[in-house]
């Protein structure tokens, strides 16, 4: 990446002087929300409202424009209509302001005169060596610094997951499920038309941001897909990239060489090339979360041979039918783990010793569902436990027990309880504080192993 | 006659798709395995090129103007004696009269039976030079199934890539049949890899069928597309 288009985004994650340019007061209005945001968001910085006839905001001194604000501007946030946000932009680099965010849209997407509009922006933007966020952007977080730019106020704690995303609304979806999940998020970053900055310079700024482990990105299209995949080898190799691409069906055929007709998508060229380049890929927003909160908690997996313990049936077969599928492995127990299984629930249990480990009712106790996960964590064949265990009135989850147990053998352990939300945060925070990501579907435990095993088996392999 | 000559050559005469032979030419010079092609001009010399190379034959129509073959019924396979040969040049030169009256063929020998596949370049708007591996015949018509990766890619890529798709079964074997020499078909997908990205003028290349045996693979049919321009670089 560019030495200046990085620095230039350090200026647009970490500012110290922001001016939000057509800040009002009413909240029906962008302008309101985004200062709103900023100002009630915690910011460590300066922020200036721009208003030309306002006097003040939410009590805070407005500014008739940028000129007359103090001092060097780092970031302006652009909350005005298309046309007013190219004049404000001219503005901006007459003064040096080191980047622009606009929230606006109505250029490329709207047809030929909203595309000669964004070449001006473009163009002006350049003319000044501007960074340009978006246009046609939600706005964005960086949680270092507490910097909340987005015109959807928001209040999210502080993880390492940064988000990358070319829709608002699916960004919006992915965080409040990261809310749902108890995952804390880094940064995230509303593209939007990608107008000077891309996919690629995000995704290479990331890879360099030490607040970021983990980088999720919704991608509906990009042509620049070619310098993401070589972006993304190189970021994949030191974080994992866990990506979600929409747009499906085969709506545009790539392959049509052989007279195919719609043999190909471009859903499968996304998948097949991000793949090959260690991105490992969603198939829905709850796929991408599960996976993000696993990679953020979880040490690397030694290997992709993995350990189930239950004391029902049913989660564990839908966890090996779908770890299957994905690569994983479900290794018989070794001699000496049965020998440790019979001293623990008897000489001659009720239940079949094998993996998964299904204890019924002898796994129902705490302590004894903690020495099974101890037994198996033991096993040199399992590099990884998936603990799975069903919310009960009367008798109390063991997260304690499986703590301990991770803490003794010290690999990657994944719980899975049949429960809602409600009626197992506490343990959430408990075990997330520990390490352990907390799920409530065998299928979201599946997709946070899935992308663990990819990425330890791909992280770090970069081809010649 | 290098790469390039080729290229040049259909360029001066307008055209981007070359013919059977100027892309199997191209593969001979990249390494890449293909049955030979015999341009011939009537039936005659069809059925004595026929001779000299060995029953049974294909047939196929060579025009500059006709890109897909099989489309005007202009493909006869499993020809197996010399009337057969100058029968279909006839039968072929009636049925293509009027789009190219002036339409040769070429002649080639039969590949040896085997597994279907094939092995594909494009150009994509977003990804630039991609390759693209699967089954032929009904198993990509219908199924799709097709395993992509972007170009350049290493044999280790197109192994991966091979292994990816759905008929895997199929190429390695099964009742008894014999599997494909796999470690060949990655070799010849990275040729062509290779190929395209020492020549960014390549802008497709459709190898379709190429016949996969346990002994190696080779192409039976080959369609190339250059770009209008010499050069056009990568993204």
């Amino acid at each position: 990446m560019q030495e200046k288009v990085f620095e230039h985004l350090s200026s647009v994650f970490y500012p110290e002087r922001v001016a939000v340019i057509g800040a009002t007061d009413s909240p029906d209005r962008v302008g309101f929300n985004v200062f709103q945001s900023i100002l009630e968001g915690g910011f460590t910085g300066r922020v200036y409202p721009v208003h030309p006839r306002h006097e003040s905001i939410l009590g805070q001194p407005v500014y008739k424009s940028i000129g007359e604000v103090p001092g060097p501007v780092d970031l302006a946030v652009i909350c005005l209509n298309q046309h007013a946000t190219v004049q404000a932009v001219e503005s901006c680099g007459r003064l040096g302001v080191k980047g622009v965010l606009c929230h606006a849209g109505g250029y490329r997407e709207m047809g030929d005169e909203g595309r000669e509009l964004e070449m001006r922006l473009i163009a002006t933007a350049q003319k000044y060596a501007m960074v340009l966020v978006g246009p046609n952007s939600l706005g964005l977080i960086n949680n270092e610094g507490n910097f909340y730019s987005t015109f959807y106020p928001l209040q999210i704690p502080k993880g390492s997951v940064s988000l990358i995303s070319q829709s608002g609304g699916m960004g919006l979806t992915i965080i409040h499920k990261a809310l749902d999940e108890g995952m804390g998020i880094n940064k995230f970053i509303g593209v939007g038309n990608c107008s000077t900055v891309g996919f690629a310079d995000y995704l290479e700024y990331l890879g360099e941001d030490s607040g970021t482990s983990v980088i999720a990105v919704f991608m509906e299209g990009t042509a620049d897909a070619r310098r993401f995949a070589l972006a993304a080898e190189k970021v994949a190799a030191k974080k994992p990239v866990v990506l979600l691409k929409a747009g499906r069906s085969p709506v545009s055929d790539y392959f049509t060489v052989t007279h195919t007709g719609s043999a190909a998508g471009s859903y499968r060229l996304y998948r097949d090339i991000f793949s090959q380049f260690g991105v490992y890929m969603a198939d829905s927003a709850h796929d991408l979360v599960a996976a993000c909160k696993g990679l953020s908690l979880l040490a690397p997996a030694r290997s992709n041979r993995i350990g189930i313990l239950t004391h029902t049936a049913g989660p564990s077969i839908v966890m090996a039918d779908q770890l299957s599928e994905k690569g994983c492995v479900i290794p018989p127990l070794q001699e000496s783990t049965i020998s440790r299984v019979k001293e623990i629930i008897g000489e001659d249990p009720p239940v079949v010793l094998k993996n998964p480990l299904d204890a019924a009712g002898l796994g129902f106790a705490r302590e004894t569902f903690g020495w099974l996960a101890g037994a198996m964590l033991e096993d040199p064949g399992i590099d990884l436990l998936v603990a799975v265990y069903c919310l009960h009135k009367n008798w109390g989850l063991p997260s304690r027990e499986i703590i301990e147990a991770q803490r003794q053998y010290g690999k990657p352990v994944v719980a899975c309880y049949a429960s809602h939300w409600e009626g197992c945060r506490d343990d959430r925070n408990i075990l997330q504080n520990a390490g352990i990501p907390l799920y409530t579907t065998p299928e979201d435990a599946c997709a946070a192993v899935a992308a663990l095993v990819h990425h330890s088996k791909r992280g770090g392999r970069i081809r010649p | 006659m290098s790469i390039n000559i080729i290229m040049e050559g259909a360029r001066s005469e307008g055209r981007q798709v070359l013919t059977e032979d100027e892309s199997k030419q191209i593969l001979a010079l990249a390494g890449i395995p293909s049955t030979p092609c015999r341009v011939v001009e009537s039936p005659g010399e069809a059925a004595r090129a026929a001779g000299e190379m060995g029953f049974p034959v294909a047939l196929k129509v060579r025009s500059t103007i006709i890109t897909h073959k099989s489309d005007v019924g202009g493909v006869y396979l499993n020809l197996d004696c010399p009337e057969q040969v100058s029968r279909a040049f006839n039968d072929m030169r009636e049925k293509v009269r009027g789009l190219d009256p002036g339409a040769g063929a070429t002649v080639q020998p039969m590949a040896p039976p085997g597994v279907e596949v094939i092995i594909g370049m494009t150009t994509d708007s977003h990804f630039g030079p991609v390759m693209a591996f699967g089954l032929g015949g009904a198993a990509v018509e219908v199924l799709g199934d097709l395993s992509f990766r972007m170009a350049p890619i290493t044999t280790a890529d197109a192994l991966e890539m091979i292994h990816s798709i759905k008929g895997i079964a199929l190429l390695k074997g099964y009742r008894g049949r014999p599997g494909a020499d796999l470690t060949g078909l990655a070799d010849m997908l990275a040729k062509v890899s290779q190929l395209v990205t020492s020549y960014p003028g390549i802008r497709e290349i459709d190898l379709n069928p190429v016949i996969a045996h346990p002994g190696g693979s080779l192409a039976a049919d080959a369609r190339i597309v250059i770009s209008e321009y010499r050069s056009q670089t990568l993204r």
